[in-house]
């Protein structure tokens, strides 16, 4: 509540001596009352907020009306007044209780910038009043993680950059959440708070309207991706006898809802990925299918595999016509699971061509690779793991199936290397160092998602502790928590002066940090018996962010180390642990090379291969993706073409132009993935777009044959 | 002559096995490099040749090119030997 306090008649009247009661001041608050100024309420707020004694309150308190009474000051607003202790605080040598006084908010000017100007923090995130209230909540939010949620240590750590706590504007939830469609299968839509409760839907088209609803209702319990799993199997039984025509238009109300969820948090789409497979996974195979009603249907889900076939081919379908407008969905991600049962189940060659001819076209497609006969499952942050026991009993329930990610912790790697000049021993002990900060980030943010939890239904995470079969719906006993990287490529050049893509033994290099990292998080996780979980994180903003940050504290080194355009302000680290972004490498070869990681690393492992303006031929992508799953050890591909949108004519040409292919008009968007998505480039940061620039899109790879555009390798 | 990397892990049942073929070889001259899986340089080196199961066998040439390898499985010393014969001849 923002607070003012005038001051009334001539300044004059304010005596060193004059009492609390005497002062001609009026507070007016912004909720429409005024209150006489009364010295005693910083004496509240004092031990309210604070563990100082009385006689020290009251001593602040007269010595601070004694600065308003001397002052030449017309107006005081309460954060001056707040400062003004604060700075009272700090003249008695009592930091602790300054920081628990501490007033959280922003600067008139800062407001203002925001409200005027888009963020870019997150291209997810449009500009607009909603938007604008998303990222002054987030400002808030983000001051009191860093002030109230985390120790000092892990905060300042954060600020200097060794270290970046993500998403700390939504510090009073998880990261980020698989989920099964079987839950409001089963139970219907009842969600705590709502003023109606759905029973379980009857027609496919309900389901629909309960899968978004519910979607919409835990984004705003998570920060970020919200998955599904095996949609197409789950959504089989309700699509028994529908023709065509109705399932295409059933596909086409699933892509658009989740696409068009700009009315949702901040106007930001949900970050939905779908799981999708061509075969029935081997662990819902014999699993009791529920159908319309939440009732079962007597059979299991091997006897839908048709109805999960063809609506899986529906959705492809009308990812391969795109939007209105012709362009790519941004959302919902499609993320086909190419596992070994895929290639001996019927059919798996014409839906390979079909989603190669998607993934050509328009870019969506994700290839999962799922290798070997151990049932795997995908939960969020592309977190997979393989089903143990217990999992396969929970598989008999796939209601039970619900996995989280509490928080993302990433590495500033290039930082380290700064740090320890060229010492082995100094580079491994502090990469040491810093996995700790970070488990340690994870057991404070656990401390305070779990102080949440404990309010039960009545707190602010009720829909978290909803409890229909036994358990509540967050479980946080299967919750994982992730430690990301930035630069590896970059710790490498900066350790043994050469990039992972130069020499043999620099990507080796690059694998013994990874390695050392891997049985950290593995020894940890022994030790405090969570799940804890390297992720090769998305780092939309955050490789910009270390960048600038190394570019301030450890010139002049990082000046040659930096990636992108300095005089431009367009710098970035290379994410995670790929290879340079510009290196101009056989693509099978960035594959294989950047899989090599990927065994390592269980959360997020992906490898893009970035195509330009250039159509390869389905065939010849179909190609690529099994020599993937055959010959490498890479858990993900997605191929990523670029496209220019008019504003004018609302058309959409491939490749990146600066006019209209069509019209003419300089009134264009390009389009392409910044990082897990895609999205217009016009709402980039200044490090992604330097990557941008230095993308290289596999020129030499793609050669025109008599059957079209072919990428070779 | 080729060298031989074994990838091993201290609770692995058949690790010894393998170990043991290691040894006999290494007493008979062949360039013989352990590596265990629960250090870093050995599971770096693992992750290198996409080694997921232990106890693994990989023959190389001398400029550490794959020749052959038994990943999970034990072979018999002869086996082993046959292909590094191979290699010499």
């Amino acid at each position: 509540m923002q607070t003012v306090i005038e001051m009334k008649g001539d300044r004059q009247e304010f005596k060193e001596e004059v009492e609390t009661t005497d002062m001609a001041l009026f507070v007016r608050t912004s909720d429409e009352s005024m209150h006489d100024w009364d010295r005693q309420r910083i004496v509240d707020a004092l031990l309210r907020e604070t563990y100082v004694d009385l006689d020290t309150a009251k001593e602040i308190a007269r010595e601070v009306e004694d600065l308003i009474a001397t002052s030449k000051i017309k107006m005081v607003t309460a954060p001056l007044i707040r400062e003004l202790v604060d700075t009272k605080l700090i003249e008695k040598g009592l930091e602790q209780a300054r920081k628990m006084h501490t007033r959280l908010g922003m600067p008139l000017y800062d407001v203002d910038q925001l409200i005027l100007h888009p963020n870019k923090e997150n291209a997810n995130v449009p500009h607009g009043p909603e938007a604008t209230n998303l990222t002054l909540a987030e400002r808030i939010k983000k001051e009191y993680a860093l002030l109230s949620v985390f120790s000092q240590e892990i905060a300042d750590a954060h600020m200097r950059g060794d270290i970046h706590l993500h998403d700390l504007g939504f510090v009073d939830r998880p990261y980020c959440s698989g989920q099964s469609l079987e839950y409001i299968k089963r139970f219907g839509l009842s969600l705590p708070n709502s003023i109606a409760m759905a029973k379980p839907a009857k027609h496919p088209e309900v389901l629909l309207a309960h899968m978004v609803k519910f979607a919409a209702a835990l984004q705003s319990h998570f920060a970020g991706a919200i998955g599904w799993d095996s949609v197409n199997l789950f959504f089989a039984p309700y699509i028994v006898g529908m023709s065509d025509q109705e399932l295409e238009q059933l596909a086409q109300m699933m892509i658009f809802e989740f696409s068009q969820q700009a009315v949702a948090r901040g106007g930001q789409a949900i970050f939905t990925d779908l799981n999708l497979y061509w075969e029935v996974p081997k662990h819902f195979e014999d699993v009791p299918a529920i159908g319309p009603g939440g009732e079962l249907t007597g059979k299991t889900y091997s006897d839908y595999i048709k109805e999960a076939q063809r609506f899986a081919w529906a959705l492809f379908d009308v990812y391969q016509e795109g939007d209105g407008s012709g362009r790519p969905f941004f959302f919902p991600k499609p993320m086909v699971h190419i596992t070994e049962k895929f290639f001996s189940t019927a059919g798996h060659m014409d839906f390979l061509h079909h989603i190669c001819d998607v993934a050509s076209e328009k870019g969506n497609t994700y290839f999962v690779f799922d290798r070997g006969e151990t049932a795997k499952i995908s939960e969020c942050c592309r977190l997979s793991f393989k089903l143990d026991q217990t999992d396969l009993e929970d598989a008999r329930q796939p209601w039970k199936m619900r996995y989280c990610a509490l928080q993302n912790v990433t590495l500033n790697l290039p930082r380290i290397a700064y740090l320890s000049k060229g010492d082995d021993t100094q580079l491994f002990s502090k990469i040491s160092e810093f996995v700790e900060m970070a488990v340690k980030a994870h057991l404070e943010k656990k401390r305070f998602i779990e102080r949440l939890l404990s309010l039960g239904e009545k707190g602010p995470l009720a829909l978290l502790v909803m409890d229909r079969d036994g358990s509540p719906y967050l479980r946080m006993h299967r919750a994982s928590f992730l430690v990301g990287m930035v630069g590896l490529n970059e710790l490498v050049q900066i350790h043994t002066g050469q990039e992972m893509h130069q020499s043999k033994q620099a990507f080796k290099f690059g694998l013994k940090v990874i390695a050392h990292m891997k049985l950290l998080v593995d020894k940890f996780s022994q030790r405090y018996g969570m799940h804890f979980v390297l992720e090769q994180t998305p780092a939309e903003s955050t490789a910009y962010r270390f960048a600038k940050l190394d570019l301030k504290y450890h010139s002049p080194k990082s000046g040659h180390i930096v990636k992108g355009d300095i005089s431009r302000g367009e710098v970035y680290y290379t994410n995670s642990t790929y290879l340079n972004n510009s290196a101009v490498l056989n693509p099978i070869e960035r594959v294989r090379q950047e899989g090599l990681f990927h065994p390592l690393i269980e959360a997020g492992a992906l490898t893009h291969v970035w195509l330009g303006e250039a159509r390869p031929s389905k065939a010849s992508l179909a190609n690529f993706v099994i020599k993937t799953f055959q010959r490498t050890q890479n858990d993900q591909i997605a191929f990523s073409p670029e496209f220019t949108t008019c504003n004018l004519c609302h058309r959409t040409s491939r490749g990146l132009r600066s006019s209209c292919a069509y019209c003419g008009s300089e009134d264009v968007d390009g389009i392409t993935r910044i990082t897990g998505y895609f999205t217009k480039i016009s709402s980039w940061n200044k490090g992604k777009l330097g990557e941008l620039r230095d993308r290289y899109r596999n020129q030499a790879f793609l050669t025109e044959k008599e059957e079209g555009i072919v990428l070779n390798y | 002559m080729g060298l031989i990397k074994i990838f091993t892990k201290a609770k692995c049942p058949k690790c010894p096995a393998v170990k043991e073929i290691g040894t006999e070889l290494k007493k008979e001259g062949v360039p013989v490099f352990n590596y265990d899986l629960d250090t870093i340089d050995g599971l770096a080196e693992a992750s290198f040749y996409s080694v997921l199961s232990t106890p693994s066998i990989i023959i190389e040439d001398e400029e550490e090119r794959e020749l052959i390898s038994w990943r999970g499985v034990v072979p018999t010393l002869q086996e082993v030997k046959q292909y590094l014969f191979r290699d010499i001849s």
